[in-house]
């Protein structure tokens, strides 16, 4: 009998439906249809070419650094430091590169450094055993600090060779480069995620951390690691963003921490760990960019942007939260 | 099979804990098809014997035996190849993971490069959870533990159990957060797998917790064994005595 109704599940078209609607991710692709809809229909210029490729350029910086901190929250920790790393590891490429490295060392250097970066934060909270929420959060003063000394607090330019801006942010026609990043960087991680055992070790870390260690898996290593990937994939962002707009500013990322918490808040990813999907931060963050493209379309003042996000987030967990009670 | 040796035997084990010595010398055996009620009060130094077989804790002194042969017990990992199986007061199940992730958590069935083979995990855990009885309102294989009753939780931790060949189920205050009629599920599931081969270790504080399934009695006090004792041979009010005055 058991076997019969897993099967009807699968074939039953009414009943998937309704799955597709409850599902994890359901609420927000509800969402983004009918945002996208509602901006087609009544914000000038947000149909157009234009506006397409601007979308493409910039969902891409912060949904990277979304995806990392996605996985790191399924594990059940926090990195507040990412929009500091973020800044620190752009600066990190753009010095190594003005002084006469190669720009592809340099870059591979400041992927390095990102990682380690995102390992230390990793040792810190779990060797002595303190919340990331404050491990991240001074580490996030840390390196904003040594940002700030390095670049003298001045926003200096960065102009690399055409080749690497083409991989790193060039174009295909309407296709912009950083999407292909971002959209492949998604791939992997869902398959990481949903298709593989370390998927399984990040869900039982966040979820129960001790009935994870009964059945042997060690949960302090899965989550050094997710605080690699992490601090990794703010570098990729970092960079990204640098070749973009060919310039680098002291106070680059400040506030994506938050901005890549709400995303992936809003995607479903659940604060206290153990439940969370790539794709929901992969929305996400497409949400919020397209509330902020809206807004600039609009020409409204930035300060709308933040009320917005604030409104955004609350109605979609809120929803997550009614879905999952029925 | 040969059995001439005991399952697990545990000899002159010691432990310190900085200067607290949590045992001191403890022997303790495990027999095939059998049921240890591990007792003792608060600090007796029940958990901390519980952890060393389970490869959580390395002992400062004293041996582990498996059948006989000496067994070195570094990680969790060296103690489930022995065959060793831990349920801890929340039935060791991640609760917002489906039961499929569950059962295979650890030890999943892969393609390549650890890539998971969905299809085959998917049909091995219900054939699995078809066996096993008293599971009424599990659906499917996909549905999320934390919606599960403890008797269910109960029932998939067995199941995983004995579809991975466990051998030895320590069971480490498994009823302390439970109701009644789930703590009663629990003594269940522990003479099931009894039948089905596999010796327990019931660690509690609560003698009559254990009472109606052990057959034998290890009572620790202060990291000492002091009372080891088949049930046939003693009662329950002389043991209950032995705890208190100890």
């Amino acid at each position: 009998m058991l076997s019969r109704s897993y099967i009807r599940r699968y074939v039953n078209v009414k009943k998937m439906m309704r799955d597709v609607l409850s599902y994890k991710t359901g609420s927000i692709i509800v969402l983004i249809v009918v945002m996208q809809i509602m901006c087609i229909l009544f914000v000038p210029r947000y149909c157009s070419v234009v506006n397409f490729r601007v979308l493409l350029r910039a969902i891409p910086e912060l949904g990277i650094v979304a995806i990392g901190v996605c996985l790191l929250m399924i594990a059940g920790e926090f990195d507040l430091s990412i929009g500091s790393t973020l800044a620190l590891t752009a600066l990190i490429m753009s010095l190594l590169f003005k002084n006469g490295l190669n720009i592809w060392l340099s870059f591979l250097i400041s992927l390095i450094a990102g990682s380690l970066i995102g390992a230390m934060n990793g040792l810190i909270t779990i060797k002595a055993r303190i919340s990331s929420f404050i491990t991240t959060l001074g580490m996030m003063m840390v390196w904003r600090g040594v940002v700030l000394v390095l670049s003298g607090g001045h926003p200096s330019t960065f102009l690399p060779p055409l080749s690497f801006h083409a991989i790193l942010a060039g174009h295909i026609g309407l296709i912009q480069a950083q999407f292909i990043w971002f959209v492949g960087v998604a791939i992997f991680f869902w398959l990481l995620l949903e298709n593989h055992k370390f998927g399984n070790s990040v869900f039982a870390s966040g979820g129960n951390k001790e009935a994870a260690a009964a059945i042997g898996v060690n949960p302090d290593r899965v989550k050094l690691i997710c605080f690699v990937i992490t601090g990794l994939l703010a570098a990729v962002a970092g960079c990204i963003g640098v070749t973009r707009v060919t310039s680098i500013s002291a106070l680059q990322g400040q506030g994506m921490e938050l901005q890549a918490i709400a995303a992936v808040v809003i995607g479903g990813t659940s604060l206290r760990g153990g439940e969370g999907t790539i794709l929901g931060a992969f929305l996400g963050a497409t949400i919020i960019y397209t509330v902020q493209n809206i807004l600039l379309l609009l020409r409204a003042p930035g300060f709308y942007f933040q009320l917005f996000v604030g409104v955004i987030i609350i109605i979609v967990v809120t929803l997550n939260a009614m879905i999952k009670r029925r | 099979m040969e059995r001439e040796n005991p399952l697990i035997e545990m000899k002159g084990i010691s432990k310190k804990f900085g200067k607290v010595e949590a045992l001191k010398g403890v022997d303790f055996t495990i027999n095939y098809d059998e049921v240890v009620g591990l007792v003792g009060d608060n600090g007796a130094g029940k958990s901390t014997l519980i952890k060393i077989l389970s490869g959580i804790y390395q002992q400062d002194e004293g041996k582990i035996y498996k059948e006989g042969r000496e067994a070195t017990l570094l990680s969790r990992k060296d103690s489930m190849d022995l065959g060793i199986e831990t349920i801890y007061q929340d039935a060791a199940l991640v609760d917002q993971m489906s039961i499929l992730r569950n059962m295979f958590l650890g030890r999943e069935i892969t393609f390549f490069f650890g890539f998971l083979d969905k299809k085959s995990m998917g049909k091995k855990s219900l054939e699995v959870l078809n066996k096993s009885i008293g599971i009424a309102g599990i659906k499917s294989p996909d549905q999320v533990v934390g919606q599960l009753s403890g008797g269910q939780k109960q029932a998939v931790a067995t199941a995983r159990a004995i579809y991975f060949k466990t051998k030895i189920l320590l069971l480490d205050e498994p009823t302390s957060a439970l109701s009644i009629k789930e703590s009663q599920k629990i003594l269940e599931y522990v003479q099931q797998l009894k039948e089905e081969g596999i010796s327990s270790v019931f660690v509690t504080h609560n003698l009559y917790h254990v009472y109606p399934v052990a057959d034998r009695f290890v009572v620790l006090s202060h990291g000492k064994k002091i009372k080891g004792v088949r049930k046939r041979d003693t009662s329950i009010e002389e043991l209950s005595k032995i705890i208190v005055s100890s």
